[in-house]
Order: structure tokens, then C-alpha cells, then sequence
């Protein structure tokens, strides 16, 4: 019997499953022969058999924590998805809003123009200043509310 | 196939599809059970990956936030079990990788050296009787024996004589092709039992 045959046979005992009919056959064939094989077979199986029977098992109160934290979290991105969807519906209607007004707005503005007797350079950038003017307070206030709790938090900290 | 085998299949294949669909949804009472179910079984593989209790412990509960965060990325086609494994998996990865920014093999060397120091502490140290004390002293001892060999072989004899998985399973959750699985499988064995012949 050649090294390789041997290598073979060692190889197939430890993979166990995946080879053919014919490969059963030759391994069987093999190990009747083969006393250093077969002890080799005999060995794997004992370790195969002591791996698959050693302890280890999950402490109930890690499960128990592991649900109630994922529990926690799932209602967490439900919300934050909630949340969203609110946003989303707001933009769509201010989008919907916003469409249906401006020729109106643009309407009244060029006859406020006309009516003042400016240029048209001017009511023009009136109605843009118009409707850029309120995301721009909003957006001021915003910035001025999240520098605001940012540098209250850190005083917090120092603090403590 | 025969028609047990195609409804053997088809159980399986429904359960998957279950598990999938209650995963997009974020079923907490789904979460729940999967979590009881799967408990000692990840545990295991993530002590063995990990080389530590105390850290496998904590990569268990990143594992299933992780599960609901991505769970829509489950297709239900194959078991949810391999999937899982495969989340861990790379959730201990990204973790050690923060910890320590190693390449892979760098940081799975790491790994056995430190658990060379550390070893695994056995899972009950009540009072015995005499035939349960030989099976802990012989748990100890493939343990250690295990926890000595480098990762890539440990997981893979994990994977298919603790939690059962199928030589392509084993692939889909490591990312290896499946020559190189079987080769690590065969070659873990064999330093396995030469470590325990010369425990």
C-alpha cells in the first residue's frame, strides 16, 4: 500500500461525508487491510464523539438580558421608522403645497411690481428671499438650539 | 427523492421562508425564540471563535442586535442557522479588528497566543460524582486541546462536529471555498488528536 492510499483513507475518515459510492467502497476495502488506518478511524471517532458531547451552554440570565435588549432595541427602530414615514409625509405635502402655490405666488408677486412700479429685477428677488426666508429661520433657530444642548451637555459633564 | 425527503424539504424550506418574513417585520416574539433556540449553539461557536467566555458572551448579544438590524438581508432559502453562524462570525472579526488593527492572519495568530494564556473555564464546577469527574477532566482536556490549535481549523471542527453543519454550510459561513474546508477539517482533526496523544 502506497503513502498516498493511506493519506487518502485518513482523509475521507475525517471528512465523513461528500464521496461516492465508489469511494465508500475503497475506504472500506482500504480499512479492512490497514490495522494503522483503522486505529486511526477508531481514534477520530473517539475524539469526533468527545467534541460533539463537551459542555458548554448559555447562562438563562444572558438569554434573558440578550431578549430584553433586543426587545428594546426593535422598539427603538420602530420608532425611528415611524418617525421618518412622519418626515417623509410632511416633505411630500409641503412638496404637494409648495407646487400648487408658487405660480400663484409669482402671479401676485409680478402684480405687486407692477403695481409699486419696481423693476422686475427686484420683486423677483423679493420672491426669492420670499420663500427661502422661512427654511433660513428655522434652520438659524435649529442651529442655534443644537449649539445650545451641545454646549449645555458639556458643562453638564464637567460638572460631574 | 421520495415524498418524505420532498416533504422533509419542504417543512424546512416553509420554516426558513417564516423565519425571513418575520425577520423583515422585526418580530419581537420571533426574535425571542430564535434567541432560545439558538442560544447554547452560537454560544458554543462563539466561545470557540473567540477563545474567551467573557467576550463570547457579549459578541452573543451583538450577534442578535445585529439580527434585527439586517435581518432583511436573510433570504430564507438556506437554513437560518448558517446565516447566523456567518454574522457571527464576522461580528468577532470587525470586533477584534477594532480592538487590534491587524490583517486577518496577523490577528487569528493573535488569537491562539492568547488563548494560550486564557484558557476556557469549564461550564460547571459542582460537586461530582466519580464517572461525571473523569467526563469534566476529559472535557478539560480536548478543550484546552482545542482552544491550542489556530482558529481556522477550531472553527471548522466546531462547526461540523458541535453544531452539525454540512461541509457547504461551513463554507457559505466562512467565506472559504470548500476544498479549503475539508483540507482545514482534516488537518484540524489531526492536530487535534495529536495535541490530546500528547496531553
Amino acid at each position: 500500500m502506497t503513502r498516498n492510499a493511506h493519506n487518502e483513507a485518513r482523509k475521507l475518515i475525517a471528512l465523513g461525508e461528500g464521496f461516492s459510492d465508489v469511494q465508500q467502497a475503497w475506504l472500506r476495502a482500504h480499512l479492512d487491510e490497514c490495522e494503522a488506518c483503522r486505529h486511526y478511524g477508531e481514534a477520530a471517532n473517539r475524539v469526533v464523539h468527545a467534541l460533539r458531547s463537551l459542555p458548554l451552554a448559555a447562562d438563562s440570565r444572558l438569554v434573558r438580558a440578550t431578549q430584553m435588549r433586543v426587545r428594546f432595541h426593535a422598539s427603538r427602530l420602530r420608532e425611528a421608522r415611524e418617525r421618518m414615514w412622519r418626515v417623509g409625509m410632511v416633505c411630500l405635502g409641503v412638496g404637494l403645497s409648495a407646487t400648487l402655490t408658487v405660480p400663484l405666488l409669482w402671479r401676485l408677486f409680478a402684480w405687486m411690481g407692477e403695481w409699486a412700479g419696481v423693476s422686475t429685477m427686484v420683486w423677483q428677488s423679493g420672491f426669492i428671499f420670499f420663500f427661502i426666508a422661512p427654511a433660513l429661520v428655522v434652520g438659524v433657530l435649529l442651529l442655534a438650539r443644537g449649539t445650545y444642548l451641545t454646549n449645555h451637555g458639556e458643562r453638564s459633564r464637567q460638572w460631574r | 427523492m421520495n415524498a418524505a425527503a420532498y416533504y422533509f424539504v419542504d417543512t424546512m424550506e416553509s420554516e426558513a421562508s417564516a423565519i425571513a418574513r418575520g425577520l423583515r417585520r422585526r418580530d419581537p416574539d420571533l426574535l425571542d425564540r430564535l434567541i432560545e433556540q439558538y442560544q447554547h449553539r452560537l454560544l458554543r461557536y462563539l466561545v470557540y471563535l473567540a477563545g474567551n467566555r467573557e467576550l463570547a458572551e457579549d459578541l452573543f448579544q451583538e450577534t442578535w442586535i445585529r439580527v434585527l438590524e439586517r435581518g432583511h438581508q436573510y433570504d430564507g432559502k438556506h437554513e437560518f442557522s448558517t446565516w447566523l453562524y456567518a454574522v457571527a462570525r464576522n461580528l468577532t472579526i470587525d470586533c477584534l479588528r477594532k480592538k487590534s488593527p491587524l490583517s486577518l492572519d496577523e490577528m487569528i495568530d493573535g488569537l491562539m497566543q492568547d488563548e494560550l494564556h486564557a484558557p476556557l473555564e469549564p461550564a460547571d464546577t459542582r460537586p461530582m460524582a466519580w464517572e461525571v469527574v473523569q467526563q469534566h477532566e476529559q472535557a478539560e482536556r480536548i478543550s484546552a486541546a482545542l482552544v491550542g490549535i489556530p482558529v481556522e481549523y477550531r472553527e471548522t471542527l466546531v462547526l461540523r462536529f458541535q453544531e452539525g453543519l454540512a461541509l457547504d454550510e461551513i463554507a457559505a459561513v466562512t467565506g472559504a471555498p470548500l476544498g479549503t474546508v475539508k483540507s482545514r477539517l482534516c488537518r484540524g482533526l489531526n492536530l487535534l488528536m495529536s495535541r490530546l496523544k500528547g496531553a
